[in-house]
């Protein structure tokens, strides 16, 4: 059984919400059966997290072979660099289960598929089995805005899927272009990616496949300048469903560039590397500042994940063991924290129908637990010492001090920008005067109470002791920046400033 | 004996119309089992193509037919794929035409007569077989399409597909005339050596090729000639559209292919002409597809998309890697959508049709989740989303453009497929997200639900097996 942890993980809840859409269960059982569904998936993953060993190497191995005549296989495993993604993917769903309800089963069986997809891709290690979960796990999304979001959803909807759509059709072709290459290259058919790290890819066609890769991660992480699906879809999608926009895929996207496009396309990545981390770093000071602005606490939230997922994303375009250790775990932190936030404004418009920061004011004084917990999930998020949120940022920060100082510095000045949205939105929610509608707030129930305080004990753990999760990311994490660097000084200079001739027509 | 095997299901086919006829005209069977019957006929012959496509080497008939027809791998795809389109249009016949106007017992012997001619395209290898194949299929699709005679759009459609298409035949038989005056032969083969040992380029052999070239287009429905098939589709009668979509895209298109890749000599000095008609088609598809109203119309727009698709498939042809198989999987993977989507609007359609324009869907999937969880299955095969078989089958088809070095097609097509997610996603967004204003209330039969229910399995299992390639 465990050997095949991960395609249990994988097809369990994806076989479980098809069922549920085709057999006529309520959406009581449909509810009690996705929780049960989504905590065997939390203990797997917990159990696959401590047992993982913390090498550099893939983990939970499985191999078949699928398509033969093209060397597809069913390929799956997991390392340092998979781990917390996998780990944020399968810990965090029962929350949602316990906390939400919804008008049909249909939602349930959308976020069991959508589970299962997002743990595909982030188990696969073969680039048509990722395309193909990568592509899986956008339907239920579709689906859950569009059925369920708010009044403006079907614009939002529509957005969403195109933007998407057009994104991962361009890396279809990128992709097929890479295992084209490969023939070539080495005669046999091959998209598994250590096979495909092998490549030596250069020439026009190359820089046009990377762009292609770059662009449908880019809009899924989302980064500047192709964020402007996101505000909309956040704000329309019911909370389960941005909580999982925002807590997880969005991290797919950035895992997907760590595990796809730095190993095939090692000297188009050194190369783009500085304007991608500039537009990380326009990204989150944007995203930041729009946040400010924002009347809607969900809007605001919205605005605020995309500027820490420019942060995330610039410790991956940093290229050194701090940053891309940084971002690693942060990818957890972001989660645990921006992701719960989400979870409370989805509670905070459940109970007060309104996600209006002007009609809200003095919830503190009725409930303080609710307070608490939101408090510490918000400092988490800002970075606070102490919180899981400060170890993440300190890390990509130094990361991003040691690739280029300029871009360190600017990366520093988005904590002060996130203190201030924050901040100021906190106060104007939980302080300040209780007005009729916050009146009759209620605070956390027992069962909601219990359901958050592991997460928000994970926050502070993870915080004050962060040294388990380190150590299992960073053995992957220093193999995958040695294995970058290890290409030859000479071949990156020489391609930065291409040289006339036929040198680099070759593809 | 492995000749013998190979024709059979040809045999069969033949038979069946033949015995259809027969039946007819002595009014021995009733109106209501004749689908039954030919749903019978059609089985048993691709039980026996299936029998027949275990035979692992090609077979030329060089004594029996003087080395007009062939059989191989090839083939037998592209019969299996237009057999199984015959069974599942037959099955979805028998309910269409409790709704409509019921037609009579010849119209099933005319879907033997189409499937026959189709079959026969598939086998040929030589210009004059191909021309009387063509037009034993086109003869009896022509009546198919006019069936239903007191109907306007129906009548109109056939004397547009009837004058257009009289007009492919004429240029197909001077095509040939100009090769065979240039080249000395009829046989593809013999052409394809004559070609490699002198030049492609004399006027005889250009204009002969162009003709010829012509003709296929037209039936395709390619660039520029695409511009019948919208009012064709429309007018037919719901199955017979899907048939036409299908089955004959699939013998079209395996001939054509059989006929570039003989003539690797010719196919080189004409790939930039492919090149282009393939981008043009994809692309003006795209734009008539966009602006539709008419579910029909829509898919018959979004059906000259998938030609371009498989013209790049042509364009990526070559002797050392053979694309055929691509070529048949796709043609495989994009029948059981369109037919799939055809046979649940056989059904949802009512009477007379009422129902085909994408605002009578509105909220479909409140009222028939069933069939519009079927529907949005074949709208995504379409479309290429994983994992359903369009997917795979437009994975091959870029794949295929990229080894043969066609980058830029491959981006196209890309992109060409990002445009067409727009008018997909439409019906998919109408039936979903919005209210139902209409009780979809239709007749009672269990032939074309079920028919729509075996082809969505049929998506997912090509989809996920891809055995072909």
């Amino acid at each position: 059984m465990f050997e095949n942890v991960l395609s249990v993980m994988i097809f369990l809840p994806i076989l479980a919400g098809l069922v549920m859409f085709l057999s006529p269960v309520n959406k009581g059982v449909a509810r009690l059966a996705g929780f049960i569904v989504a905590t065997i998936i939390l203990i797997l993953g917990v159990e696959l997290f401590i047992g993982f060993s913390g090498t550099a190497a893939m983990e939970y191995v499985e191999n078949r072979t699928w398509i033969e005549s093209l060397g597809i296989n069913y390929s799956l495993g997991i390392d340092g660099i998979s781990l917390l993604v996998l780990f944020t993917c399968a810990v965090l769903f029962p929350i949602i289960f316990v906390v939400f309800s919804t008008r049909t089963k249909g939602f349930y069986a959308n976020l069991l598929i959508t589970q299962g997809a997002m743990i595909g891709a982030i188990c696969a290690t073969d680039m048509v089995l990722f395309y193909i979960f990568w592509e899986i796990m956008l339907l239920p999304i579709f689906f859950m805005i569009g059925l369920y979001g708010g009044p403006k959803r079907l614009p939002a909807t529509l957005k969403i899927t195109i933007y998407t759509i057009a994104g991962s059709l361009l890396m279809l072709a990128a992709l097929i272009y890479v295992g084209v290459s490969y023939h070539t290259q080495f005669g046999e058919w091959s998209f598994n990616i250590v096979q495909l790290s092998r490549l030596d890819l250069s020439g026009g066609y190359a820089v046009l496949a990377f762009v292609m890769f770059m662009l449908a991660f880019a809009i899924k992480i989302p980064l500047f300048p192709f964020h402007t699906w996101l505000p909309d879809a956040y704000t329309e999608a019911p909370t389960s469903t941005t909580f999982v926009l925002s807590a997880i895929m969005a991290k797919i996207g950035v895992y997907a560039v760590v595990r796809f496009v730095v190993p095939v396309f090692e000297i188009e990545f050194a190369r783009f590397a500085l304007l991608l981390a500039l537009s990380g770093v326009v990204g989150m000071m944007y995203c930041g500042l729009a946040a400010i602005a924002q009347k809607d606490i969900k809007r605001l939230l919205a605005f605020s994940s995309a500027s820490h997922m420019g942060i995330i994303a610039l410790g991956v375009f940093c290229m050194n063991v701090q940053a891309l250790t940084g971002s690693l775990f942060q990818i957890v932190a972001h989660a645990t924290s921006t992701g719960v936030l989400f979870l409370f404004v989805g509670l905070l418009e459940e109970r007060m129908e309104t996600r209006n920061i002007g009609d809200l004011g003095g919830i503190a004084y009725r409930a303080p637990i609710f307070a608490t917990f939101f408090g510490i999930a918000m400092l988490a998020s800002v970075g606070l010492p102490g919180t899981s949120g400060f170890i993440g940022e300190f890390l990509i920060i130094l990361g991003a001090v040691k690739f280029n100082v300029f871009i360190g510095f600017l990366a520093g000045t988005t904590i002060i920008i996130g203190v201030c949205y924050m901040l100021w939105m906190f106060q104007r929610v939980f302080f300040e005067k209780t007005n009729e509608r916050t009146e009759k707030f209620k605070d956390l129930s027992l069962v909601e109470t219990l359901t958050f305080l592991p997460v928000i004990l994970l926050i502070i753990f993870m915080g004050i002791y962060p040294q388990p999760f380190i150590e299992k990311i960073e053995p992957a994490a220093q193999q995958h920046v040695a294995n970058f660097s290890s290409m030859p000084e000479t071949h990156v200079v020489d391609t930065i400033v291409p040289t006339a001739g036929l040198k680099h027509q070759k593809n | 004996m492995n000749d013998f095997l190979s024709l059979f299901p040809l045999l069969i086919i033949c038979s069946g119309g033949i015995l259809l006829m027969l039946l007819s005209a002595f009014e021995r069977v009733k109106l209501e089992n004749a689908p039954v019957l030919s749903m019978g006929i059609f089985g048993a012959a691709f039980v026996m193509q299936l029998i027949a496509s275990g035979i692992p080497e090609s077979t030329l008939y060089a004594d029996t037919f003087n080395g007009m027809l062939v059989s191989n791998g090839f083939t037998h795809a592209a019969s299996l794929v237009i057999i199984g389109c015959g069974f599942f249009t037959s099955m979805s016949c028998h309910t269409y035409f409790r709704q409509n106007n019921p037609c009579t017992m010849e119209f099933y012997s005319l879907l033997f007569f189409a499937a026959f001619g189709m079959l026969l395209l598939t086998l040929s290898r030589e210009l004059i077989t191909t021309f009387i194949s063509l037009e034993i299929m086109s003869l009896a699709i022509y009546i198919l399409v006019g069936y239903d005679r007191k109907r306007v759009t129906s009548t109109e459609a056939l004397l547009k597909y009837l004058l257009l298409g009289a007009f492919a035949g004429a240029f197909f038989t001077m095509g040939s005339a100009l090769i065979y005056g240039g080249a000395g032969s009829t046989k593809f083969y013999d052409i394809g050596i004559f070609i490699s040992t002198h030049s492609a380029a004399t006027p005889l052999l250009i204009g002969g090729t162009f003709f010829i070239f012509i003709a296929f287009l037209f039936k395709v429905a390619a660039f520029p000639f695409h511009a019948w098939v919208i009012d064709v589709y429309e007018g037919a009668a719901t199955p017979v559209t899907g048939f036409m979509a299908t089955a004959l895209k699939a013998a079209i298109f395996t001939v054509f292919a059989n006929f570039l890749a003989l003539n690797s000599a010719l196919q080189k000095e004409w790939v930039d002409f492919l090149f282009y008609i393939a981008l043009f088609t994809m692309f003006g598809g795209n734009l008539i597809a966009i602006g539709q109203a008419n579910i029909k119309r829509m898919l018959a727009a979004s059906g000259i998309v998938h030609t371009g698709y498989l013209l790049i498939g042509l364009v990526a042809i070559s002797t050392e890697s053979f694309t055929g198989s691509v070529i048949a999987y796709y043609l495989a993977a994009y029948a059981v959508g369109t037919l799939g989507i055809f046979a649940a609007l056989s059904y949802l359609g009512g009477k007379g049709e009422k129902r085909m324009s994408f605002d009578d869907f509105k909220g479909l999937a409140k009222v028939r989740p069933y069939s519009a969880a079927a529907i949005a299955v074949f709208l995504l095969s379409m479309a290429g989303i994983p994992p359903t078989a369009g997917f795979m089958g437009k994975f091959y088809i870029i794949t295929s453009a990229i080894s043969a070095g066609q980058m830029a097609l491959a981006v196209f097509a890309v992109v060409s497929s990002i445009l067409s997610m727009w008018y997909y996603l439409r019906l998919i967004i109408i039936m979903y997200f919005h209210e139902a204003e209409d009780a979809f209330e239709i007749e009672s039969s269990v032939f074309a639900p079920a028919c729509t229910f075996i082809l969505v399995f049929f998506v997912f299992a090509i989809g996920l097996y891809p055995i072909v390639v």
